[in-house]
């Protein structure tokens, strides 16, 4: 029994530079099986250098991986056969149809079973559009082709870069139920995301990385009940002095404006103390004009993320909040609304 | 094998396939034609008997191949610059190496298909000529008797084999240079520049430039009268050219080694973007 029995995915120690910058310090990365899993980070924080590395598109200076239960080398390309992958954006031959390309990459890797481009083709919902060259697609066409290519081989772990990108509100839809139903299938799921109301929604366990070392992994509902987190509104001339009362209150560092919200604040203590930071604000002459409760993953990652050198090299992150939900609507691929 | 026809159904689909033939059949009916009408117009008989030879069998077979294997290494080596670099740059090579695919391989089999491509354009491109040598021969009222000459058809497939052999090597250079660019751009940039570097080198290195690829190429199929493809230094006088079995093994050391140089920068590097 080892410590990395029963994971589908496993890193330990994975360190990679480019030149001076450090891309990864360290990450330790365990991944149950059957899950989907939500690898979140800003910008920056090593999210597609380590996808790289699970696919053997670049090598670590140092550390290990294991995909399903077995060590993951330079020559154990093989590895990769149970593996699917969308790394970055999809890649494709413009020239070349829908159909054309799915079968001219059914040709690398694996062995892929003989109707399962037009299964995917269905699936995705582009039979419609399978003999169009690529070239004419939009950019949500390509990114459910991308999907469909990382099915090909039927494989036992899926890697999935951003997979949302480009999708339409019915697009999102339909890709979460279908990586569900993955899940439910016992396959597993590792999707790098930051958009974080999507991941809150799809995965049952998230790692969050900083500056290329994971702060927290663990399953969402956990996380979020330790981590609770009120937002408070002042005007913006009182930030500076609401930050040192609340931080008196909740302790050093678990105070922090959100970024693109002027005036709000993020208080990282449990919800049912609201009152003790309305008290203590009120005792020093601040009135908030706005008190919310409550857990989200938003908080939690900003929380964790918030100073870490990766997000200020590359900008504060904005991928937040409400306006990710996708609107409600019909499930299912086939949404239409896609330009050529 | 699925890797070689995967690669094949994708090269038939592929513009640059059509374009670099088109291209070389173009600019070859525009030559045979434009001789073909014009010889008669020559104001002395020698430059009237210079422009009957392009046009005359059995020695228009061997001066065709010389033509093609001329601009054809030019094209040769864009073509496999064009499709090399396009792996890097539309990011396919990332998608098969992600699915488990050995790097190496997906190499070498991309490269046997164009190998494949290229003879078939050179098959292509020779029956074209043949048949614009006909139609200039008849526009010039030069006789085509010899066409049918069997010493010189028997020497043919000999002739179009090695002939092949040269333009495989120029279109491993092109695929080679393209991988290490990591893009098409740079690829086809890059191997036009030393395609052209070579030509300049005749200047600079005359005793080395036989064994430089293109000299070597072009030197693998023996034309007797130094036409066609053959080079000349920059004052016009004669460069000493490899016999066509020395040229056959230079060529063959320049396919092998460009071959590995791609296999083994593929395997080492970092794919990214």
């Amino acid at each position: 029994m080892t410590a990395t029995d029963g994971l589908a995915l496993a890193t330990r120690g994975l360190h990679k530079r480019y030149g001076s910058r450090v891309a990864l310090a360290g990450l330790d990365l365990s991944v149950p099986s059957g899950v989907v899993y939500g690898f979140l980070g800003p910008n920056g924080a090593g999210k597609t250098t380590t996808m790289r590395l699970l696919t053997g598109l670049i090598h670590p200076d140092s550390g290990s991986i294991e995909l399903l239960g077995r060590p993951f080398g330079r020559r154990d390309r093989h590895r990769l056969f149970e593996v699917g992958s969308l790394i970055e954006a999809p890649s494709f031959y413009p020239y070349l149809s829908g159909r054309e390309n799915l079968r001219a990459l059914a040709a690398t890797g694996a062995h892929t079973a003989n109707g399962r481009v037009e299964e995917l083709l269905e699936l995705v919902g582009l039979r419609d559009r399978a003999r169009d060259r690529v070239q004419g697609y939009s950019m949500g066409m390509k990114q459910r082709l991308g999907i469909a290519a990382a099915l090909l081989s039927d494989p036992r772990l899926l890697l999935l870069d951003e997979p949302a990108n480009g999708l339409d509100p019915a697009g999102i839809v339909a890709m979460r139920e279908t990586l569900r139903h993955l899940a439910s299938t016992g396959k597993t799921v590792f999707i790098s995301s930051h958009v974080l109301g999507e991941v809150q929604q799809l995965a049952d366990v998230v790692g969050i990385i900083a500056a290329g070392k994971l702060v927290r992994e663990g399953q969402i509902d956990q996380l979020l009940e330790g981590e609770g987190v009120v937002r408070v509104r002042v005007t913006a001339s009182e930030v500076e002095s609401a930050t040192r009362i609340l931080s008196t209150v909740s302790g050093d560092g678990s105070v922090s404006p959100i970024a693109g919200d002027e005036g709000w604040l993020s208080v990282r203590i449990e919800p049912g103390r609201a009152s003790d930071i309305n008290r203590a604000l009120a005792v020093a002459g601040i009135y908030a004009s706005g008190l919310e409760t409550g857990s989200d993953l938003e908080s939690l990652f900003l929380a964790l993320t918030a100073g870490s050198p990766s997000a200020s090299h590359e900008g504060t992150f904005f991928g937040l909040a409400g306006s990710n939900e996708p609107p409600k609507g019909p499930a299912g691929w086939h949404d239409g609304g896609e330009a050529a | 094998m699925r890797l070689l026809w995967a690669t094949l159904r994708k090269l038939v689909r592929r513009p640059a396939t059509f374009i670099t033939f088109g291209l070389l059949v173009g600019l070859m009916a525009l030559i045979y034609l434009a001789v073909g009408a014009t010889a008669n117009q020559q104001p002395t008989g020698s430059s009237r008997e210079a422009a009957l030879l392009l046009l005359t069998f059995p020695g228009a077979y061997t001066l065709i191949i010389s033509f093609i294997l001329g601009l054809g290494g030019l094209f040769g080596v864009i073509y496999g610059a064009a499709i090399a670099g396009s792996e890097w740059t539309w990011g396919t090579l990332k998608g098969a190496v992600a699915r488990g695919e050995s790097r190496s391989r997906y190499q070498l089999w991309s490269f046997a298909g164009i190998g494949l491509m290229l003879g078939v354009g050179l098959l292509g491109a020779f029956a074209v000529g043949v048949i614009l040598a006909i139609i200039g021969a008849g526009l010039a009222g030069a006789s085509t008797a010899g066409l049918n000459d069997s010493q010189t058809l028997g020497q043919l497939p000999e002739l179009l084999a090695r002939g092949w052999f040269a333009i495989l090597e120029e279109g491993a250079l092109g695929f080679t240079i393209a991988t290490i660019a990591g893009s098409q751009l740079a690829g086809v940039g890059v191997g036009i520049a030393v395609y052209f570097g070579e030509q300049f080198a005749t200047i600079f290195l005359p005793d080395i430039v036989k064994y430089l690829p293109f000299h070597a190429a072009s030197a693998v199929v023996a034309v007797s009268d130094g036409g066609g493809g053959g080079f000349t230094s920059g004052n016009g006088a004669a460069l000493a050219r490899l016999d066509p079995t020395a040229a056959l093994l230079v060529v063959g050391a320049w396919l092998v080694g460009a071959l590995i140089v791609t296999t083994l920068y593929t395997e080492r590097t970092e794919i990214s973007g």
